[in-house]
């Protein structure tokens, strides 16, 4: 079975298989794209879409309805490739003594980008987009992901979260088939490292991929959480007291996890301030103080979204009780505080930092009362 | 570089001279200005065909007017206009010449 999409060409309606009108659409827009100086584009454009709609409706009868997507395919290579009498030369116009429609068109193939793709998917998807652009097994991405995890201390993770939320789903065929593309080159990366870059300045991109990767998260857990409680109740009442063992277990670890990633963020964040550098590491130069502290936020965020949907999910498991989330509170004000005392005291980094942000607060301080005074 | 490839740029060139005479005699449908040059050096596809006609139309050499069709909406049928003639004559007769001033070279 097949999706359907119903197009419209030059005002006459089609139906096409949904890859077939993916490749379409493509074509199409790839066909403007090349006739974008030319005053002639609108006309020529009509003209395109009356031609297609012609070898449509030659392969259509009382019997069928549907134009498929290899009929599509078909279409399109008797077409050709749509080129500019006065504007940039086409990349293959003339097929050299070649009969029309064996040509291959090497303008038809989307550049290959990266993408996060679901089919196989452990978690996020980005493994299997990463796996997909370099061209080698999955499996190997992922060990590189875990061992670099596991030597940089945690950063190869942080960038995986950022690439997790920032790279979007190949949900199209379009994307499909740019997620897979063609061998890469370094031309090609450089593009398309520049073609992120540019998306990475549509702040209104970030959330929004953002709000679907929490839903998304959000959906999973409370799949989950629902499996979970649906366990319990079938193993209940002789399970309340292993939910509580869960709970007992679950709580403490999951507030100090959370204590351990909210005291690195403050540091981090009061490294940046004061210092320019996280924890050494300084900024590149192109990136100005505001988007590192935004950017440290946004991964604060990314940390602790899950985490606490990870909590939700274990304090539920263990039947849901407000009694969880005090303790849970408790024990995170108390790791935190423990955290805080043990990095002032061991690490002459943090007390350096502690102390600076005190003598700037001081000097705020003097300088606002004397003004006042 | 083969020869093949080397005559691309050539039959591209002249791509629009051989229009211009196929569309001097009766009014001409695309698709069948397409079945025409299918079996010479000149085969070509609409991608090509559609965006020269809109230029050589905008340099007022050749025109169009919709015809109904038994099957489906109206088609645009191709036909010179009187500077597309005077052109055609030019480019004839630079042809010729051509060709003249070729033989001279002998072989």
């Amino acid at each position: 079975m097949q999706k359907v999409v119903s197009i419209s060409l030059n005002g006459n309606s089609y139906q096409l298989e949904e890859p077939g009108y993916e490749e379409l659409r493509v074509y199409l827009e790839r066909a403007e794209a090349r006739l974008a100086d030319s005053p002639d584009r609108a006309e020529v454009m009509a003209d395109l879409e009356q031609a297609i709609g012609e070898k449509c409706r030659a392969l259509l009868g009382p019997h069928k309805s549907v134009v498929s997507a290899a009929e599509v395919s078909g279409i399109i290579r008797e077409m050709g490739p749509v080129e500019s009498p006065d504007g940039k030369p086409a990349d293959a116009g003339f097929a050299p003594g070649a009969a029309p429609g064996a040509s291959t068109t090497p303008g038809l193939h989307p550049r290959k980008r990266l993408f996060k793709i679901r089919e196989g998917q452990m978690w996020t998807g980005v493994c299997n987009g990463i796996a997909a652009y370099i061209n080698v097994d999955v499996t190997w991405v992922r060990i590189a992901v875990a061992l670099l995890t596991l030597f940089s201390g945690g950063g190869v993770f942080l960038v995986y979260l950022v690439l997790a939320f920032i790279v979007p789903y190949a949900d199209t065929a379009e994307d499909r088939a740019a997620a897979f593309g063609m061998p890469f080159n370094t031309e090609e990366l450089i593009k398309s490292a520049k073609k992120n870059f540019e998306e990475f300045g549509d702040k209104y991109r970030w959330r929004r991929e953002w709000r679907r990767q929490q839903r998304h998260w959000n959906r999973q857990f409370k799949h989950m959480n629902e499996q979970l409680r649906v366990a319990t109740a079938n193993a209940a009442p002789a399970m309340s007291q292993t939910a509580r063992a869960i709970g007992s277990v679950f709580v403490p670890i999951a507030a100090l996890v959370g204590a351990i990633v909210f005291v690195v963020w403050i540091l981090a964040l009061l490294s940046l301030v004061t210092q320019h550098t996280i924890f050494g590491w300084a900024l590149p130069h192109n990136i100005p103080l505001w988007v590192g502290i935004l950017l440290l936020f946004m991964a604060y965020s990314v940390v602790a979204a899950p985490l606490r949907a990870i909590r939700h999910g274990g304090q539920n498991a263990a039947g849901y009780h407000p009694g969880w989330n005090v303790l849970h509170s408790l024990m995170w004000i108390g790791f935190t505080a423990l955290l805080f005392w043990v990095a002032y005291t061991f690490f002459p980094g943090v007390r350096e930092l502690v102390d600076q942000l005190m003598w700037a607060a001081n000097l705020t301080v003097s300088t606002i009362s004397e003004t006042i005074v | 570089m083969d020869l093949t490839e080397k005559l691309v740029p050539l039959r591209k060139g002249l791509l629009e001279f051989v229009i211009l005479k196929i569309v001097a005699g009766d009014k001409v449908y695309v698709a069948d200005m397409l079945k025409l040059l299918g079996p010479t050096e000149f085969a070509t596809q609409e991608g090509t065909l559609y965006p020269l006609l809109s230029k050589l139309r905008r340099e007022e050499l050749v025109d169009y007017e919709w015809q109904e069709s038994e099957a489906g909406p109206p088609r645009k049928y191709y036909k010179l206009t009187a500077k597309g003639r005077t052109q055609l004559a030019a480019l004839n007769d630079y042809w010729k010449n051509l060709n003249r001033t070729l033989a001279d070279f002998g072989n």
